[in-house]
Order: structure tokens, then sequence, then C-alpha cells
């Protein structure tokens, strides 16, 4: 029931924002419209925890693995609606935008909530769809160009997803006799799937979810995608979009892993992971764009996560699906953050943001701490992800793989703080002067630290008991 | 049927060597044309009502609708013909039989235990989808790369409707409806391209870097 209100709230938010004549009100309505929708996650969430697997009409199916996703996504939406609210305050007819906000949220939580893996395919397809046009929102050549490299590389990998699918599908008809694409038939039936289907199989699904989760080396659509949209999508893509693949990719593993075990799936995900942070930590390095350095520090941190998974057992996996959580809060606040500084100075270039630190200082401030929580510093939450992979890394034996994570995750620390010390500090153009920032987005920046501070040093025990029961369903002792 | 087969592939080795646009969509809608056939067949056979809303999916859609939509957009940015070939047409066909060989590589040796029609369906649909992503990469024309981006789809679609009994029916419904929507966002996206550039090359959408 809660999955239906849901998901209808999201589209009657979707219509009323667009129809709504001020910007202001817009913004409130798909605001107050993520919050109702949070809500009904979290009870779905509770629900979940406390009950068990929630079906619905045979087409939707949530466990603990997709209550731990909507518990993502609600803080994610929730948060950017209310940045995205500030973020358009001075401009006019964002009902388009809205919409499509409400849209690209209510796909998200589609993709999470569905049984059929077909479904989810489409879920997973209707995301690019309905954010293209956030990402093309300014309508100018660059992000055109953005958009445009968005929908296409996107829609190849996901085509390649569907071609996993169907082979998984074939070797469910022939050699299992499942008829339908159902998630909990596939799973109750994953023993009996012939194994070298299912490899070919998951090799596609891989790649082609992988394109979308921004794994290197298919991740060429998202640094521009990233640096092109307007700050509160960035934050959304880089939040959730990634973490949504990443689920996709995870409810295929759970059935390969059945059938061909754990560390096939592993080892191709771990190689995978290990590209992006390799590269993405170069990027970082040479970067001369604020939002696409952002972007790369995604495809870093997607990069650990799939790590995680290849080190694996139940530290592992509990680091990768943390992380995921704190990924999603640490980068929203960098966006958030950079977009006030990069809207004071109109540049995203590196080289011309000199002295944010006296000129936004609010905002520089919360990117200072943003810089550090992001990098992994201790006592913020990504330390303790960070920590607990690299943990199972070294405790499982994967010796080289965990010191190259390592090495990279150094280097990246060093750039991170290279670059933005240049940003923060220096001396700022004469032109600019001080503004006076509003008193709600530093209350906003400081809920996300503080909330960043508290899963570092003591993980609540409602998410680590939703965090758990996702690694139980993962590790097939759970649904 | 396998005669049908055959000709979307050889439909699918034609198309890379056309050089205008038009020809690749015509093309495209012949071999939309043979899937249609294809379920049709398959339709009368089994009498499923299914079947037959699925196929009639496909005469509309890919038949008729988009190619007439993609015509439209031609018309209307009043942009050349030319397809515009990274490669030339030799050694265009020649890497599309190299596909086709990688695709019988690839099934033989990881599914070996599959029976003959299955397996020369799946070589097939494999053959399609890499030519589809082959035309993609190698053509200048935003317009040629959402025709790729279809005719990967037809290849899937071979894939569902050849080698397992039918992808179950409203999934099957659902992906036709969003490569429906795809390919309308991406004629709106090329509208964009097109005011914005003055030209659809996709190659010289080259500023975003590093």
């Amino acid at each position: 029931m809660e999955i239906i209100l849901l998901l209808i709230t999201l589209l009657i938010a979707g219509v009323l924002s667009f129809f709504a004549k001020k910007t202001k009100h817009s913004g409130l309505i798909t605001l107050w419209g993520q919050i109702l929708a949070a809500f009904f996650a979290l009870l779905l969430c509770f629900k979940i925890t406390a009950a068990g697997p929630v079906t619905l009409l045979n087409f939707f199916y949530a466990d603990a693995l997709s209550a731990f996703f909507l518990f993502l996504i609600s803080i994610s939406a929730v948060s950017s609606a209310f940045y995205s609210k500030w973020y358009f305050k001075d401009e006019e007819n964002t009902g388009f935008y809205n919409a499509l906000f409400n849209l690209f949220v209510f796909s998200m939580y589609l993709v999470v909530t569905v049984n059929n893996l077909g479904m989810l395919w489409v879920s997973v397809e209707i995301t690019t769809l309905a954010s293209a046009f956030l990402v093309g929102y300014r309508n100018n050549k660059t992000s055109v160009e953005a958009a445009w490299k968005y929908i296409i590389i996107c829609s190849v990998g996901i085509t390649l997803a569907l071609f996993g699918i169907i082979l998984l599908s074939y070797t469910a008809t022939a050699d299992a006799g499942i008829k339908s694409l159902n998630w909990t038939e596939l799973n109750a039936g994953k023993n009996i799937l012939n194994p070298m289907v299912v490899k070919a199989a998951f090799i596609f699904i891989v790649v082609g979810f992988g394109t979308k989760a921004g794994l290197a080396p298919m991740h060429n659509w998202l640094p521009d995608a990233h640096s092109q949209a307007p700050s509160p999508i960035s934050a959304l893509l880089s939040g959730v979009l990634l973490k949504a693949s990443i689920y996709a990719i995870i409810r295929f593993l759970i059935i390969a892993a059945g059938s061909v075990g754990f560390s096939f799936c592993g080892n191709i995900l771990g190689l995978f992971g290990l590209i992006s942070l390799g590269i993405a930590a170069f990027f970082i390095l040479v970067q001369k764009d604020l939002k696409r350095l952002l972007a790369y520090s995604s495809v870093e941190h997607i990069g650990l996560i799939s790590v995680g998974f290849y080190f694996g057992g139940k530290i592992g996996i509990f680091g990768a699906l943390f992380h995921s959580l704190n990924h999603a809060m640490a980068k929203g606040l960098m966006f958030f953050s950079s977009g006030n500084i990069i809207k004071k100075y109109g540049t995203n270039n590196i080289n011309q943001i000199k002295g944010a630190l006296e000129t936004v200082p609010l905002a520089a401030t919360a990117a200072f701490i943003g810089m550090f929580a992001l990098a992994g510093m201790p006592p913020f939450s990504i330390f303790m992800s960070e920590f607990a992979i690299l943990m199972s890394g070294f405790k499982g034996g994967y010796y080289y793989s965990a010191s190259a994570v390592l090495l990279f995750l150094a280097i990246t620390f060093g750039a991170l703080i290279y670059q933005f010390g240049g940003m923060l500090y220096g001396k700022k153009p004469a032109n600019l002067e001080k503004t006076k920032e509003p008193l709600d987005i530093a209350v906003f920046f400081g809920v996300i630290i503080v909330v960043m501070l508290i899963f570092g040093l003591h993980l609540p025990e409602f998410v680590n008991t939703i965090i758990s029961n996702a690694v139980d369903v993962v590790m097939g002792a759970g649904s | 049927m396998e005669m049908m087969l055959y000709g979307v592939l050889v439909v699918a080795l034609m198309m890379t060597i056309v050089k205008r646009f038009s020809a690749l969509v015509t093309a495209f809608a012949v071999q939309s044309f043979l899937l249609f056939l294809l379920i049709f067949i398959e339709a009368v056979k089994s009498g499923s009502i299914q079947l037959y809303v699925v196929a009639g999916l496909i005469l509309i859609m890919k038949v008729i609708a988009i190619p007439a939509f993609l015509g439209r957009i031609v018309k209307k940015i009043k942009t050349s013909e030319e397809l515009g070939l990274f490669v030339n047409t030799a050694l265009s066909i020649l890497i599309a039989v190299a596909l086709v060989g990688i695709s019988y590589y690839f099934i033989g040796n990881f599914l070996p235990s599959m029976e003959k029609e299955s397996k020369t369906a799946l070589v097939i649909s494999l053959s399609v989808t890499l030519i589809g992503a082959f035309i993609m990469i190698l053509r200048m024309k935003a317009l040629a790369q959402v025709v790729g981006l279809l005719i990967m789809e037809n290849g899937i679609f071979l894939a569902g409707a050849s080698i397992t009994d039918g992808v179950p029916f409203f999934v099957e419904m659902a992906v036709s409806f969003d490569v429906f929507v795809a390919v309308i966002i991406l004629g709106v996206f090329v509208y964009r391209i097109n005011s914005l550039f003055t030209h659809i090359d996709a190659d010289k959408l080259n500023e975003l870097k590093g």
C-alpha cells in the first residue's frame, strides 16, 4: 500500500508543480511532495524491517535490500528538493523542471520496488529519459552535447543489459521451467539455471548497468552530464541515479552468485572497480573544472563500492552499501556548496575560483568540511565505510588489490586537498564582494555535516539494522 | 522462419554500406517489417492474441511511425542526406562480417549446449546488435546514431522473440513504449543540436573533455 501512495504522491507532485505559475510555488510543491514521498518510503522501510518483504499485485516486491535503497533515495531526494527550491528561486518557468524532477525521483523509487526484472530494466531506462532534459536544461551548446552523450551512451549500455536479461530468461525457461521474469521466482530457482548462460548474461548485465552506474571505462557520459546539469540534479545523479544502477546489478548478482558462485561475479565487479579508482584518481589530479572534479570523484566512489563487493564477505558488502549512503550525503553536500560557489563566481573553472572563503564564507566552509568528509577523513562516515571495505580486503587475502585501493585513495585525498585549497584560499578577485548567505541554507549544510558525523561516530541502531538486513539479502541468508 | 532470420541479417549488413540517411531508414523499416512477419507467423501458428498485439505494435511503431518521424526531422532541418562515413563502405562491410564472426564464436563458446535453431537466432541477433553499435560509432550524423540504437534494439528484440518463450507480455509493451519515447526525446535533441550548432555532426560535439 505504501508503495502505491509513494508513487502516486510523486506523480501528483509532478503534475501540480508543472502547472504552478510561480517559481516559489512550484518549488514548494516539489519539496513537500518529496517530503511526503520520503515519509511513505520510511514507513515502508519500517514495515519491511519489522515484518519482512512486501509484495503487491505480483508486480511490486520490496525486501530489505529495497528498504535500504528506499532510505537512501528518500534522503537524497528531500535534500536535493530543498536545495533546488533555493537554487532556482530567481528563475522563471521552472514548472517543466520541477515536473521532471518529480518524475525522475519517481522512476528511481520504481527501480527499487518492482519485482519483474524486465520492468526493472524499463524503470532504469525511464530514469535516463526523465533526466535527459534535466541534464540539457540550460539548453546551450555544452549542456545539449552532454545530454546527447548521456542518452546515447546510457541507452547503448542498457540495451546490452537487456541482452543479458534475455539470456537469463532463456536459461530460466529452458533449464528451470520458470516462465516469468519475476526476481522472486528466479531467485528461488537460481540453483538449477545453466551456469554457462548465467555467466554470459552476468557479463552483459554488469557492462550494461555498469555504464549507467558510471563504472570505468564506460563512464564517459558521467563527467559531461554531472558538470552540465544544474547543481541539484548533479547531486541526484551522483547520489542516487548511480546507486539505482548498482541496485540493479546487485539484484542480478544475487541470482548469478547462486548459480555460478560469488567469486566469479565479484571478480568482474572488482576489475571494473579497480579501473574506475585508477582512472578517477588521475583525472581528479589534473582536473580544471570544479563540477567535473566532483563527477570523477563519483566514479572513484562507485569503483570503491564495486570493489567492496569484490572483497565480499559480510564486512565488505556492509561497507559497500554503507558507502553508497555516505557517498550520497557527502557528494550532495559538495554539489550544493559548490553550486553556491559557482553561482557566485559564474564559472566552473578551478583556476578562476580563488578565495572562496572570503566571498561566500558559508558555502566555502561547507565545501571545506565536505571535502574532508569526501576524502575519507575520520570521524566522518565515509572513513568508516572505506575502512570496512579495506579491512575485508586485507582479511580476505586480497593484498595487492587492497593495497592498490589504498594507493588510489591516498592520491585522491591529496588531489582533493590540493584542488580545493587553491579555490578556498588564495586572493579573491577584486570585483567580488562578500555575499550574505541566508540562514536556512546554513542550517541545511549544518544538518548534513552533523548527520555524517553521527553516522561516522556511532551508527544509529535503525540504520545499522536496515543495512545489516540488506547484507543478509545479498548473502542469500535473508529473503 | 530461417529465411526471415537470414533476411534480417542481410538487411543489417546492407545498412553498413548505405551512404544516405533515407536509405538507412528504409533499410530499418524493411528489417522491422521482417521482424513483424516473424512474429505474425508465430501468432498465426499459436493463435495467441498477445503475439498479434506485439506484431501490430511493431508494424505501427517501427515500420510506420518511427521511420516517418525520422524522415520528417530530416526534411525540417534541411540537412544534407549524407551519413558521413568514418570508414569507407568496403571496410565497413568487412568489419560487419567480422562482427558476425565474433558473435558466432562468442555464442559457440559460451553456450555450447543450446539447440541449433536457437543458436542461429542468437548469433544473428547478437550480430545485428553489434552492427547497430558499429553504425552508432562509425557514422558522423547524430541521426545515424538514433537509427543505430534502433537497430541494436531490433537485434535484442529478435533474441527475445526467438530464444525465450517470449518475454512477458507487459514487459514487451513497456520496452516498446520506452524505445518510442527515447526516439522522440532524441529527435527533440537533434532539433536542439541543429539550432545551436547549425549542423548535426555528432563527431563535432567535442567541447567537453578531460
